[in-house]
């Protein structure tokens, strides 16, 4: 055995020997009831934002201003990205040979698959577990499945380039903005939900802005993510012979 | 017993969070390779993020999603006494997908810095890019 395995199971046995011991010494006791803020949070979000769900109304109406400066960042870290590297598509286009015509047809049913349960976690996402983050991360996975079996350079001819995906990134935090700006033309505060917005829509419940939040959210997180797979697909051979670093 | 065995197993997992910081941190400082700091990087993230999720842990059976079910007095009381906390859940749900996208980041970072140096190793990163010999 090499030196770093024994320290690691050194690292383990300390461990489990010093919870031990911190257990028959301290003898801690163990937390058996929600915590205060949580009950208020459980107890009002269905009155205060239409929405059942606690965790979507956290996350667009309680902290709703934290959210959106958390997209900015999240917008901010893929601009940057994207623009580290400064690719021609013209490298793209060189690779477009897939894989078998046997993964293409089985991604194909997949990607499907994923796509459509993605679209139940978004349009969802107000009234059970879900959102625009993970809807949009799933819509993502669906997406780098599909990048390497069908090759950067046909999905380019076939007209999905990141300049697109980056406008259509852009068009959704513009949105995801004015519905955060639009109640302040009335004198609310900025993200303003329940105020403003109504709770359903012919006898639909989309809780506020909570859905519309959710859909422009979840089409930011899948664009980007989609634009970094693009991106992060070139092989290095393209990258010599193409527009240099 | 079983108090016992509960305030052991809530110990034990404050303690292996703790262990796992520690090896990521190690990793981060006395790692070679870019990749594998990056790697050190989302373990630590990870951890933290667990963290967080554990603040909110609370015992109790069975655990449901903070999501009414019904909207009679009834299910207010089993909601209270058996969700799951969702302020946790709220911060890592976005924690998660901001250090993906940083994390993303960083990536086209070591890749760009890969092209330009031929190697992943830092220390070479820095002599290849700066033309500063790094000593130790």
């Amino acid at each position: 055995m090499s030196r770093r395995i024994i320290i690691l199971i050194l690292l383990f046995t300390a461990t489990l020997i010093a919870s031990f011991t911190a257990t028959i010494i301290l003898n801690p006791a163990t937390p058996s009831e929600l915590k205060g803020l949580a009950k208020y949070y459980v107890l009002n979000t269905i009155n205060e934002t239409a929405s059942p769900e606690a965790v979507t109304a956290i996350v667009w109406d309680y902290r709703g201003l934290d959210t959106i400066y958390e997209t900015l960042v999240l917008y901010l870290a893929i601009v940057g990205g994207l623009a580290m590297f400064k690719m021609s598509e013209e490298a793209l286009l060189k690779t477009r040979i897939g894989l078998t015509l046997l993964s293409k047809t089985s991604t194909k049913i997949v990607a499907l698959l994923i796509a459509s349960i993605a679209a139940a976690i978004v349009f969802h996402g107000h009234l059970s577990p879900g959102g625009g983050f993970p809807g949009g991360s799933a819509v993502a996975v669906a997406s780098m499945i599909i990048i390497p079996v069908f090759a950067a350079g046909t999905l380019i001819e076939k007209g999905v380039s990141s300049t697109k995906l980056v406008a259509i990134r852009g068009a959704a935090l513009t949105a995801l903005g004015l519905v955060a700006l639009l109640p302040v033309v009335k004198g609310l505060e900025i993200v303003t939900n329940q105020r403003f917005y109504p709770a359903s829509i012919l006898g639909l419940p989309i809780s506020g802005s909570l859905s519309l939040y959710n859909l422009f959210e979840s089409l930011a997180v899948a664009s980007g993510f989609t634009a970094i797979a693009l991106y992060l697909s070139i092989p290095e051979e393209a990258h010599k012979g193409g527009s240099g670093a | 017993m079983v108090v016992v065995l509960e305030a052991f197993t809530y110990i034990l997992i404050i303690a292996v969070l703790g262990l796992n910081a520690l090896v990521s941190i190690y990793g981060i400082v006395y790692g070679r390779s870019l990749v594998k700091k990056l790697i050190s990087l989302t373990i630590l993230s990870d951890t933290v993020l667990v963290a967080v999720i554990f603040a909110g842990f609370y015992y109790a059976y069975p655990i449901v999603p903070p999501v009414y079910q019904d909207l009679a007095g009834a299910g207010r009381e089993f909601l209270v006494k058996h969700a799951s906390d969702p302020l946790p859940q709220a911060l890592v749900l976005t924690g998660i997908v901001i250090g993906l996208a940083v994390n993303a980041l960083i990536a086209f970072g070591i890749i760009q810095a890969y092209r330009l140096a031929k190697t992943t190793d830092a220390r070479k990163v820095v002599e290849v890019l700066s033309g500063v010999e790094v000593t130790e």
